[in-house]
């Protein structure tokens, strides 16, 4: 019985959760005789068939039935280690320019669909003829411009040129390891951006980079970084 | 010469411009005799045409004569006016609140021509309604002819409407305050005096044209403490019927709605079923104004359980009637269940305590229609004073003003809208001044948009879109396609602000890949009622507004509120 009874009646917390004011508001408007109020001593208690009414008079919307107003969703999240597990490492990929070291790693990359791989040539090219990736330090970051929808997590594909190649980067300096990014929503693209230029900015890293580590010992390095990175 | 003209202007400009009472003054009561002559016109054709068909009543064919008469009033309707049907004061009513009161030419004789058809062939309706929107049509257009203001129109339309009550029953303060309470809703200064004196101009033609007032003429009636008692008994069953009348007739027009019958089919049954309550009891036919008269003077036959059954059968009647096509208003209608309420309880009171000593029968059924004009169309005063003119006397005030009263508060407890607001609160069409649905359908979208915003391409790179946000106050950049100047997207700083600050993202991204496109928009069409509700459901601060691909610009909250209180005050400091 006391369990229906509550049902029945809003508290001034679950009111002002409602309305979307403070509770001095509505002890305000309840002293001004704007709420339909059911007073007990100090305790102030709103029946909610009187406040339906009140409300369709007043044109106000209030949805009461909805108990748990919509959470915004968090974006979701990916971590770049996560996603380099995900891509893998290659090593010795051969090629003397921009197109044919992109065109040699895409035919090692596993997770890429065998059917897709020339598309993702030509928009990877697109790209970089739009503005080079290479962002200096002998490391080119290429990816396409559009999310790509055929996959299915989002990867970070690492590799190692066999040997380093002109690339129009901003530092001049030929290029040597290449990061693919290839997701399936923008949101993970700016996400591992993001990480991947902060680790990058990490002298210490780079530096072991070029060393063409194991992917265990990588993956472990870049989930040491990570910990630094608030986000 | 050219002195004269001076003179002229500056008298023109001293007398109308400058302060517009004389000028409403004026127009009000030329208004208030139009429509004062309208409503005459149609109770004069409706009185003979009724005696007209009077000898047909006896043929066993006389059902179908009311589904006739709707039958060319809804193909009058919808044929050749091409208006809707319905009785028309929710029209007015959002016309006044939404428009200025602006109304056609033609609702100035449409809904005449239509619920004469209905009336005068035996539909169970009422010539008010109709009437009053008749009045309002001819005041809005002198108001338009005049080339007068949206403020000096709703005036210009509460006057036509206080000359048709008032020329209806003779009775202008009834006039007055039906239009103030129910129509315009809000009692200002300057609308009453234009008002009251077309209310009694309107009086004044129908005295004038109508010199013997058949239509309730005046009766004394003498009411005693005792039955002060009986009254709140009368006011209780009045606000039941009330009730029961306004349910049942949204209910019937609800039904006639979900049959998949064709409009002139429902009309011809609509007809019919009252045609054929009719040849049993012919009460329930046409306005009745007829049988109210003689429930007043107390010359009503009907036994107390005929009398009982008749109410329901004009309940029912008057639903078939204006739910399924036909065309006119609840007022008669709420007048004749009133009286029949009235007498149904002075007569079961006589039965149940025969020694009792209280008023007339005639004496209760005006105090049943106080009750069912409070109940029905939330609307006391006009219950009260409508009775107090047509007695003629203020002996009956204190039991009228505690029917009236208790009968409004009650029915009001079970149903909270009048018949004549809920259609328009159903469809958030209701807006009195100084609400805060008037004040967002009174501002528009364009008067809120803050247009000077600089917009970005889509393929511009990160680092160059970073010194623009140096050089810029802006918080939102809209994201447009390069020639086309589509819009594409916005970009918000805050979502923005992780990626800014990390300089080895500036050359990798274009701004197409950080912004935001899935933001909800609002375009310049769109209500701000409903602009605002999706904001709040977003929970956004501003809102993009784009109008056929382009962007024009942002609505804020901030803004919204600026404005909002402007008008608020503009709206509720118009003297």
């Amino acid at each position: 019985m006391s369990g229906k009874k509550k049902e029945m009646e809003l508290t001034l917390f679950e009111l002002s959760k409602y309305l979307g004011v403070e509770q001095n508001t509505i002890e305000r408007w309840i002293r001004q005789g704007k709420l339909p109020v059911s007073q007990k001593g100090a305790v102030y208690r709103f029946p909610i068939s009187d406040l339906k009414k009140w409300a369709v008079k007043r044109n106000i919307s209030l949805n009461l039935e909805k108990q748990n107003l919509p959470e915004r969703e968090a974006a979701p999240f990916v971590s770049l280690s996560k996603a380099v597990q995900n891509g893998g490492l290659y090593f010795d990929i051969l090629g003397d320019d921009t197109k044919s070291v992109l065109s040699a790693s895409l035919e090692r990359i596993l997770k890429v669909p065998r059917e897709f791989k020339t598309d993702l040539l030509t928009r990877l090219i697109e790209r970089e003829q739009a503005l080079s990736t290479g962002i200096g330090n002998g490391i080119a970051i290429p990816h396409p411009r559009v999310p790509l929808g055929y996959l299915n997590d989002p990867l970070v594909a690492i590799c190692f040129l066999e040997t380093p190649v002109a690339y129009q980067a901003m530092d001049q300096q030929p290029v040597e390891v290449l990061f693919f990014i290839l997701c399936p929503d923008l949101k993970y693209h700016l996400q591992l951006l993001s990480s991947l230029s902060f680790c990058l900015r990490d002298k210490s890293f780079t530096r072991f980079l070029k060393s063409r580590p194991d992917p265990k010992a990588l993956i472990q390095k870049i989930e040491a970084l990570q910990t630094l990175n608030t986000f | 010469m050219q002195t004269i003209k001076n003179t002229y202007k500056a008298i023109y400009y001293r007398l109308f411009q400058l302060d517009d009472r004389l000028l409403l003054i004026v127009a009000g009561s030329i208004a208030g005799i139009c429509s004062g002559l309208a409503a005459v016109a149609l109770r004069l054709s409706l009185e003979s045409v009724t005696e007209l068909l009077h000898p047909l009543r006896h043929y066993w064919w006389a059902f179908v004569l009311p589904a006739a008469g709707a039958l060319l009033s809804s193909l009058y309707l919808e044929k050749i006016s091409r208006e809707g049907a319905g009785h028309g004061i929710p029209e007015v009513i959002y016309a006044v609140s939404r428009y200025g009161g602006l109304l056609r030419l033609r609702s100035s004789y449409s809904r005449l021509i239509a619920s004469f058809l209905t009336i005068s062939s035996g539909g169970s309706a009422g010539p008010e309604a109709p009437v009053v929107m008749s009045g309002s049509a001819i005041g809005s257009n002198i108001a338009k002819a005049l080339g007068l203001n949206d403020r000096q129109r709703i005036t210009l339309v509460g006057c036509g409407t206080a000359g048709a009550i008032s020329a209806i029953f003779n009775a202008p303060i009834a006039g007055l305050v039906f239009t103030i309470e129910v129509l315009l809703g809000e009692w200002k200064f300057v609308n009453i005096i234009p008002i009251a004196i077309a209310a009694v101009a309107g009086a004044q033609v129908s005295q004038a044209i109508i010199p013997e007032q058949v239509l309730f003429n005046h009766q004394p009636f003498n009411m005693m403490v005792v039955d002060i008692l009986p009254s709140l008994g009368l006011a209780t069953l009045a606000a039941l019927i009330s009730v029961l009348f306004t349910k049942s007739l949204r209910k019937i027009g609800r039904i006639a709605k979900k049959s998949s019958l064709p409009l002139w089919g429902r009309v011809i049954v609509g007809g019919c079923a009252v045609g054929v309550i009719g040849g049993f009891m012919p009460l329930v036919l046409g306005e009745g104004y007829h049988f109210i008269q003689s429930m007043i003077s107390g010359s009503f036959s009907m036994g107390l359980f005929m009398t009982f059954v008749a109410i329901f059968a004009k309940i029912f009647a008057t639903g078939m009637t204006l739910g399924w096509g036909g065309s006119g208003g609840i007022f008669a209608p709420c007048l004749v269940i009133g009286s029949l309420t009235g007498v149904v309880f002075h007569k079961a009171l006589s039965f149940l305590l025969p020694s009792i000593d209280i008023a007339s029968e005639g004496a209760y059924a005006l105090l049943g229609m106080t009750g069912l004009i409070s109940g029905v169309m939330q609307a006391p005063l006009t219950g009260i004073f409508l009775i107090v003119e047509i007695t003629g006397g203020y002996e009956t005030i204190l039991p009228l003003i505690l029917v009236s009263s208790l009968s409004c508060t009650m029915s009001h407890y079970i149903e909270p809208a009048s018949y004549y607001l809920k259609d328009l609160i159903e469809r958030g069409q209701f807006m009195r001044p100084g609400t805060d649905a008037r004040i967002l359908s009174d501002l528009r979208l364009n008067e809120l948009v803050e247009i000077d915003y600089i917009k970005v391409s889509e393929n511009m790179v990160f680092r160059d879109f970073i010194e623009i946000i140096k050089s810029s106050k802006q918080n939102f950049f809209p994201v447009v396609e390069d020639e086309t100047d589509i819009y594409k997207g916005v970009i918000q700083l805050s979502t923005i602000r992780r990626y800014a600050l990390e300089p080895g993202m500036y050359d990798m991204v274009f701004l197409n890949q950080v912004m935001d496109e899935d933001v909800i928009t609002a375009s310049l069409e769109d209500d701000l009622q409903d602009v605002l509700d999706s904001m709040d459901l977003n929970n956004m601060d501003t809102i993009p507004v784009v109008e056929n691909d382009r962007f024009i610009g942002m609505i804020a909250k901030t803004r919204v509120l600026d404005l909002y209180r402007r008008e608020l005050i503009m709206q509720t400091n118009i003297q």
